[in-house]
């Protein structure tokens, strides 16, 4: 099934041009029923930092029925690419990699696993501006989703690791997420369980080791491919799989609303990302954004070796600078990674320190241009898109989530429509329809909202 | 992107020239007004100037038979001149050269008739590349039906093919017959169409979510920077503009999928 | 690290944690040879992986060290403005660019406007960018291009910024500004409208129209303006055609640019920086260097011939961006009276091209290109 459908996915383009013109696309196949909803909407977490509990997690993965090997979608050449060549997806490594990423273990006081932030029951993320970690310390980045993160090119939002691989060893040792002193204290902490020795042996021919728990848990992450989602089944030849609002938020998507500039949805690229970095002027929300940046040009300019921007990226106002502290581009500025669609509905709050409360906070914020700063991107401009062009968006936005999580779904529309309909703080009606000019105005008042002091 | 005068240009040219005679314009008769009027002879004592633009007008009347023409009064505004048509008239000054008289007039009459000279106007403002020359073909057939190929064939090809790429340019110049809401044409990003590469479509085009004809890729552009509403493929704008860039494009090799 | 991975292809991040991990090594131990070492190891090991580009990351702002007594001037040219209510595009960009010129700390020592402030010459046009220039923190120089004139021969831009051309000292270099878009009259045999002429003018690839020059009185009016200056004096001179003859069918071209660069001929230090090609040029006659300026409206292809030599193409613009391409820059200009030339381009690293590269008739200091040159 998941080969069938993915070769009609490939012809995705052409399929959505014939269905968007009425058309019904000829198939010989009947279409797929959409797949059961698997994981509630309400749910009680018991565990750590507001997490469901590994046990009730590795539950609700069963009932997900992810392959065993990796999935189909992976061996196109297109993403063959991505893979390392010494990390084959076997049996052994993938269940290994799926004990690990549910083992506290892997932190330091043994209250924080990579399933903490990336948690089954929150969509594979923690529903949280900040991630908090191990003493409750408060991150500055929103913790990004696992579903679906095997076709990024480059991970975290700065895209400072270049593989899966490479990601999940990072948080292990970073002080304020699980803590570690070294990778081979976290090796240490896992060897104290005897049953892993012979799970690593059979997966990698070596002992317990970091850099395999990496390999492993990335193993694991190529199995999480969530693309069956109610916008597939209609764009495969099921007009009435979405509703016509959604349809007009897919013309408006390719159309006026300017998504595909970046968030590119094809046959060849399922998820709505370009893997480029733009700064979009989330980051210039905060009112010191170009002050930050002129003090982080003059320290580089005297000392611009790698200590200097250690030291930087390390004092937390200037991980808002995105991108720049990873290759020091002054194109990259500010700049983040466009972030993939699939699943968006599931995945609130939004943008690199999720700041965005809901999709229609987001649509509100490109609507308006963004936030003028002198990095923006030039692809950024108001919209002028109207209210029920807004909702349209939106509408399409939630058609991307993964039948599997259709019930959470719905509650999140149910969720996110109340708050966006008490308040829409990002909202900027003069900018949107411009009576204004983005660099009009540049003195942008709104203050944050949450103070996220770590 | 070379200026050789097309067929086309010669053959509007010869069409003026044609009306002209065929007005009556005869040196001998006077003017209905009664007003002296000067010759509108050009082109048989200047060589064209050296500018970007050529316009000099190839109404090359037959000059053999005229007479010495009366004095031209001379007022202080000008000396003002009357086409033989009777109605289109001029006032240059003192001392302006033939060429510039009969452009002068040439404008006047156009401006009257907008449409008739439209394919000379837009070559002499953007100039075309031209059509390939297919004379080579001409007599070469081995029987009287398929496969001959008369002089004629060839130069109607040429003038077809030719007419449209004007047509082309003529919209693709033209913010208004775009229909732009923000004041631009095409040619604001690419004069004389460069920088379209057509040779370069098919490509596969992320940001418009498929494979990209050059057709694809105008209708882009008629959204986005010229905010215009995107032309039906069989639009005679969309055909005109293809047919444009792709003759501005002639001889480049094909690329398709070039990025 | 124990184990070696491999791994397919090195992305700069990878490259960059591995120096970083072998930086970091190295400060373990304090002694200051040792620390120098592993600095030294680390840039270099950037260097060589070409993390270490000092041409892409080029701040804003520039160390005053390089300049010494030297002093910055930025610029915004070929603005093209419309009025808002038709399209407030371009007035987005200048208002974006002016931005960035008072962002400059320090603040350069005076604005050049690089000509076309409007895109027909139209009273509301040139007023909108009138006001919006005034918002610039810095003193400004204005300069006329061919869309500010031929609407009106120069009425509403004079009475808004005064005679075309002129000359000023400042800091020991003799700046001239030109007018250098003077045409012959091709419209009065026409029997065009102001408008009609405008947009003829106005139209890059229009053939009706006639060649840029500087023109008789005003070559006369730069002999004059000249004659007492000293040749060691260091000469900048503005204006908006290129000043030499680059490709004649888009009038990247000043047709008496012999003359002109005859009567700047005997100077030993004269930089020309030009606008109307909104793109990155360079090029170099004589002892005369030239440089292009941005526009902040759009950029324009690179013509199919006449490309000087020692011009390194800007990378393609992305369309989908609609600001590539475009942006404002700078000019610094070194105390030995020599200039470089920096280019803003928004979304992109900028480009400093440098005295240098043109002193040694490229040998040195070229410019980083990209491989997505024209078509």
């Amino acid at each position: 099934m998941f080969f069938r459908r993915r070769l009609v996915v490939v012809t995705l383009s052409s399929g959505a041009v014939a269905v968007m013109l009425g058309a019904t696309p000829e198939t010989n196949e009947p279409a797929d029923a959409p797949r059961t909803s698997v994981v509630p909407a309400e749910l009680e977490r018991k565990a750590p930092h507001g997490a469901l509990e590994s046990e009730r997690q590795v539950e609700l993965l069963d009932g997900l029925q992810l392959p065993e090997t990796a999935d189909p979608w992976l061996a196109s050449p297109y993403y063959r690419a991505l893979e390392l060549a010494d990390n084959a997806p076997t049996p052994e490594r993938i269940a290994l990699g799926r004990r690990l990423y549910f083992d506290t273990r892997l932190s330091s006081d043994g209250s924080v696993a990579c399933a903490t932030c990336h948690d089954v029951s929150r969509g594979f993320t923690d529903r949280r501006a900040g991630s908090e970690g191990i003493g409750d310390k408060i991150g500055r980045r929103n913790a990004p989703t696992t579903m679906n993160a095997a076709f990024f090119q480059t991970q975290f939002w700065d895209g400072r690791s270049n593989s899966l691989e490479d990601q999940a060893l990072l948080p292990i040792v970073n002080p304020i997420e699980m803590g570690h002193a070294s990778g081979e204290a976290a090796a240490t902490a896992l060897s104290a369980d005897p049953t892993y020795e012979a799970e690593f042996q059979r997966a990698y021919g070596r002992g317990v080791n970091y850099e395999d728990i990496g390999r492993a848990i990335a193993a694991f992450e190529r199995t999480l491919i969530f693309l069956d989602a109610p916008f597939d089944r209609f764009v495969t030849g099921e007009p009435d799989a979405i509703t016509t609002d959604a349809k007009a938020g897919w013309v408006l998507f390719n159309g006026k609303a300017r998504c595909n500039g970046c968030h590119q949805l094809n046959g060849s690229n399922p998820i709505g990302t370009n893997n480029k970095f733009h700064n979009i002027g989330v980051s210039a929300r905060d009112q010191d954004f170009a002050g930050l940046a002129r003090e982080a040009l003059s320290v580089l300019e005297t000392n611009n070796s790698q200590e200097a921007v250690d030291r930087l990226a390390l004092a937390t106002e200037t991980s808002q600078l995105g991108r720049f502290m990873v290759t020091r581009n002054r194109a990259d500025i500010g700049a983040f990674k466009t972030q993939q669609l699939r699943n968006i509905g599931l995945t609130a709050p939004y943008m690199h320190d999720g700041t965005l409360r809901t999709l229609w906070d987001v649509m509100d914020h490109y609507n308006k241009g963004g936030e003028p700063n002198p990095y923006l991107d030039g692809g950024i401009e108001p919209l002028a898109l109207t209210e029920p062009e807004i909702d349209q968006v939106v509408a399409f936005l939630f058609t991307l989530t993964d039948d599997r999580f259709s019930e959470q779904n719905a509650s999140e529309v149910a969720r996110q429509r109340a708050q966006a309909t008490e308040s829409r703080p990002i909202r900027d009606d003069e900018r949107a329809a411009r009576r204004v000019l983005p660099f009009e105005r540049h003195d942008n008042a709104e203050p944050r909202v949450e103070e996220t002091t770590p | 992107m070379m200026r050789t005068r097309t067929f086309a240009a010669h053959t509007a040219s010869f069409l003026t020239l044609g009306l002209v005679l065929a007005l009556g314009c005869d040196s001998d008769t006077p003017t209905p007004s009664g007003t002296p009027t000067a010759k509108p002879t050009a082109a048989k004592d200047t060589a064209p100037k050296d500018t970007p633009a050529e316009p000099t007008p190839p109404a090359a009347s037959p000059t053999t038979a005229s007479p010495t023409p009366t004095p031209a009064a001379a007022t202080p505004a000008g000396v003002e001149v009357l086409l033989c048509d009777g109605e289109t008239k001029t006032t240059v000054p003192a001392g302006t050269p033939g060429t510039a008289i009969a452009g002068a007039l040439m404008s006047e009459w156009l401006a009257k008739h907008p449409e008739r000279e439209w394919t000379t106007q837009v070559f002499e403002r953007h100039g075309l590349k031209p059509a390939a020359d297919n004379h080579a073909l001409i007599g070469q057939g081995q029987g009287q039906t398929y496969g001959r190929v008369s002089e004629q064939d060839v130069l109607v090809w040429k003038t077809e093919v030719e007419t449209l790429a004007l047509a082309g340019a003529r919209v693709f110049h033209n913010g208004d017959e775009l229909g732009s809401t923000v004041g631009v044409s095409c040619d604001m990003c690419h004069p004389h169409a460069a920088n379209t590469h057509p040779e370069t479509y098919p490509k596969f085009q992320p940001q418009l979510g498929r494979v990209a004809l050059l057709r694809d890729m105008i209708n882009w552009c008629l959204e986005h920077p010229v905010r215009a509403q995107p032309l039906s493929a069989d639009d005679p704008r969309m055909r005109a503009l293809e047919a444009y860039m792709y003759a501005q494009r002639s001889g480049v090799t094909l690329a398709y999928g070039k990025h | 690290m124990t184990t070696k991975r491999t791994i397919r292809y090195k992305s700069v991040e990878t490259k960059y944690m591995e120096e970083r991990a072998q930086a970091l090594s190295g400060l373990l131990n304090l002694d200051r040879r040792s620390f120098v070492k592993a600095s030294l190891a680390a840039m270099g090991a950037a260097a060589a992986a070409s993390l270490d580009t000092p041409f892409s990351f080029q701040p804003i702002r520039m160390a005053h060290a390089d300049i010494g007594e030297g002093f910055r001037i930025a610029y915004i040219s070929d603005s093209h403005l419309y009025e808002r209510d038709l399209n407030d595009r371009f007035v987005n960009a200048l208002l974006r660019a002016v931005d960035d010129v008072n962002a400059l700390d320090p603040q350069p020592d005076f604005v050049l406007y690089g000509g076309d402030l409007a895109q027909l010459g139209q009273a509301k046009e040139l007023d909108l960018g009138a006001q919006i220039l005034k918002e610039l923190k810095a003193p400004v120089r204005m300069m006329v291009g061919e869309h500010d004139w031929y609407l009106d021969m120069g009425e509403k831009w004079r009475a808004l910024f005064g005679e075309p051309n002129y000359s000023f000292d400042h800091k020991g270099v003799h700046f001239v500004v030109l007018n250098s878009v003077v045409e012959a009259d091709f419209w009065t045999a026409r029997k065009m409208s102001p408008m009609e002429r405008m947009k003829t003018v106005a139209g890059l690839d229009n053939g009706w129209q006639s060649s840029f020059t500087v023109g008789d009185a005003q070559r006369e009016w730069l002999k004059t303006d000249l004659e007492a200056i000293p040749t060691k004096t260091p000469l900048v001179v503005f204006s908006h055609s290129p000043l030499y003859k680059l490709y004649k069918p888009w009038n990247f071209w000043t047709d008496d640019a012999e003359q002109v660069q005859a009567i700047l001929k005997r100077f030993q230090r004269v930089t020309v920086v030009h606008g109307h090609t909104h793109q990155l040029l360079t090029n170099r006659i004589g002892n005369i260097h030239f440089h292009g300026m941005l526009s902040t409206a759009w950029p324009w292809p690179y013509a199919p011939e006449g490309l000087p030599e020692l011009t390194v193409q800007m990378a393609r613009p992305d369309p989908f961006n609609p600001q590539d391409g475009c942006g404002d820059g700078q000019i610094i200009v070194h105390p030995d009276g020599l200039a470089d030339k920096l280019y803003n381009l928004w979304n992109r690293n900028p480009v400093t091209v440098k005295k240098t590269y043109l002193a040694s008739k490229g040998k040195t200091d070229r410019p980083e290109g990209s491989p997505r040159s024209s078509y």
